[in-house]
């Protein structure tokens, strides 16, 4: 792991655990060549509870915070990883015994999917054990960190990856 | 083939293959066929930790306190998972390191055995804290029949490979007579001997070291010998790492992708991957039955912990590409994941609670009598 990325994870890492405010540009820097240094949030603006937002103004468009009411996963601003150009990555997730998740907030797929109830087998949680392994039938993902375990073409790793479209997962 | 500590041919190293080519001459990482072991030496060494950097005072007291049949599972898995790091400290050295043809290959190698070194100086730090004598535990292992049953089992598969591993070296191919004996050192079988061992040691890292850590960390849900917990989680930590070294090996030969023998003999060794990776589960759950023959734990008992060991086998042949063996589906001790997790190792001293931090430590403690000679 490359030392920049090691500060990013650390500063996500801090940012979860305390609540106070970090920016993730490091990540995003990193994520978008570096050129860039655009804050997904305004430093100087701390987040209103969902229940004291006004309503999104315009139905198609909808952002970090409106979202807050519309699904499960995590109700509190986490850091998620944005991508310069590319819309955020807001996708339905279907498992092929039924079972449904929408990913939205979350800075990995394992992350969404167990803020979601959806149970899976896990252990490192950066892609080197390949305990959460999962076989993809449909769909395209984008690893944040190069998985290091074993997977087979049709396989990925949740835990260091987010999704590029809808999902289908066995 | 004739080994020698520097090979003086010239060969392109994207030419050969993982195994049983050039034997490696220049350790450079410029041009590496398997980018995947460079990868995993530099996790490795990121991973780097000493068992004298965790306080196990308090261990001390837990164990005494501790009732017979419970100090009976903690050290008895102590025991196996001592046997199991001798053997991983020694034994991949010895019989890939002659066989091996890629630099970065060699250099995983190394780097892997050195880290299950540490955790065998990690077992010596943990015994010496809990008992007054250590040579009561160490001088166990040989003898304890349930612990010298799976060694075997271990073993044999290493033993088989470097016995004609040496004759490959020193003799080459054909039919040789040693000592009267004839000896057929066929490549083929060189090679089946070799998947085997590879499968072997899948099935100790994957499989067999998990009842321990799930007892160590049974007892650390209820607040016991915490400090040996946070050593086993540095440890399994590692194992993950090895296991996912084996598995690249393991699935870099069965799909013939540097050798296309290995993909022939990995197809005609699948019932015997079934029969290793079988007969592990079952002496691990034999195991289970040793361990709690005299009293369950709170948690864990011999049945969870069969179940527990059929998951992970389900889990482990399944990553290699088989259908799973047992009817198991559910992870029965789902907690153990959060234990397992690295993401709470304790990577940066100086941010928590670990005090007895070595590397760079100073004294601190100023008392008023070093002063008692200063002159104002």
């Amino acid at each position: 792991m490359t030392n920049a990325r090691r500060a990013a994870r650390i500063g996500r890492r801090r940012w979860a655990s305390s609540k106070t405010f970090h920016s993730d540009a490091q990540t995003e820097m990193e994520l978008t060549g570096g050129s860039t240094t655009q804050l997904e949030m305004d430093l100087g603006e701390l987040p209103l509870p969902s229940y004291a937002r006004p309503a999104p103004k315009e139905d198609n468009v909808l952002e970090q915070g409106d979202l807050f009411d519309l699904l499960a996963e995590s109700p509190e601003p986490t850091p998620q990883t944005i991508f310069e150009g590319m819309e955020k990555p807001i996708f339905e997730v279907a498992f092929a015994d039924g079972r449904n998740a929408r990913f939205q907030h979350a800075n990995t797929l394992l992350e969404s999917l167990e803020a979601q109830d959806i149970h899976i087998e896990y252990q490192c949680r950066e892609g080197y054990c390949g305990s959460c392994r999962v076989r993809l039938v449909e769909g395209d993902v984008h690893y944040i960190e190069e998985p290091m375990a074993w997977i087979d073409d049709d396989e990925i790793l949740p835990c260091c990856c987010i999704p590029k479209s809808a999902l289908k997962l066995q | 083939m004739a080994y020698t500590t520097f090979n003086r041919n010239e060969f392109d190293t994207f030419e050969q293959p993982m195994f049983f080519g050039e034997p490696v001459n220049v350790a450079r990482y410029d041009q590496q066929k398997h980018k995947i072991f460079e990868n995993l030496i530099e996790k490795q060494l990121s991973f780097f930790w000493r068992p004298e950097e965790v306080d196990l005072t308090n261990d001390r007291k837990d164990f005494m306190d501790l009732p017979e049949h419970e100090k009976h599972i903690f050290v008895s898995n102590l025991k196996y998972q001592t046997l199991l790091d001798s053997v991983q400290g020694r034994s991949p050295n010895v019989a890939l390191l002659p066989v091996v043809s890629l630099p970065e290959l060699e250099t995983w190698i190394e780097t892997w055995s050195f880290s299950e070194t540490i955790h065998s100086r990690s077992y010596t730090h943990i015994v010496r804290n809990i008992v007054p004598n250590p040579a009561v535990v160490f001088d166990d292992i040989t003898k304890n029949e349930y612990i010298v049953r799976r060694a075997i089992s271990v073993t044999k598969y290493y033993d088989d490979f470097i016995e004609l591993s040496n004759y490959y070296q020193q003799l080459g191919e054909g039919k040789h007579t040693v000592n009267g004996e004839t000896i057929d050192v066929n490549l083929h079988e060189l090679k089946r001997r070799l998947y085997l061992t590879m499968v072997s040691v899948n099935v100790l890292e994957a499989i067999r070291f998990y009842v321990s850590f799930a007892c160590s960390f049974a007892f650390a849900e209820r607040a016991k010998m915490e400090g040996n917990a946070k050593i086993i989680k540095l440890i399994a930590r590692d194992e993950a790492l090895h296991l996912t070294g084996t598995q690249h090996m393991l699935q870099i030969m069965a799909r013939g992708k540097d050798d296309a023998e290995f993909a022939q003999i990995a197809e005609e060794c699948r019932d015997d991957v079934v029969a290793i990776f079988h007969e592990a589960a079952e002496q691990e759950k034999e195991w289970a039955d040793y361990l709690f023959k005299d009293g369950s734990m709170i948690g864990l008992n011999k049945d969870i912990l069969s179940q527990y060991v059929e998951y992970i086998t389900n889990q482990r042949i399944g990553a290699l590409g088989f259908e799973p063996i047992f009817d198991v589906r559910n992870n029965p001790l789902p907690w153990i994941n959060a234990w397992l997790n690295s993401d709470n190792v304790q990577v940066a001293p100086q941010e928590a609670e670990i005090s007895s931090y070595l590397v760079g430590a100073i004294d601190s403690e100023v008392d008023t009598a070093d002063f008692g000679d200063f002159d104002l």
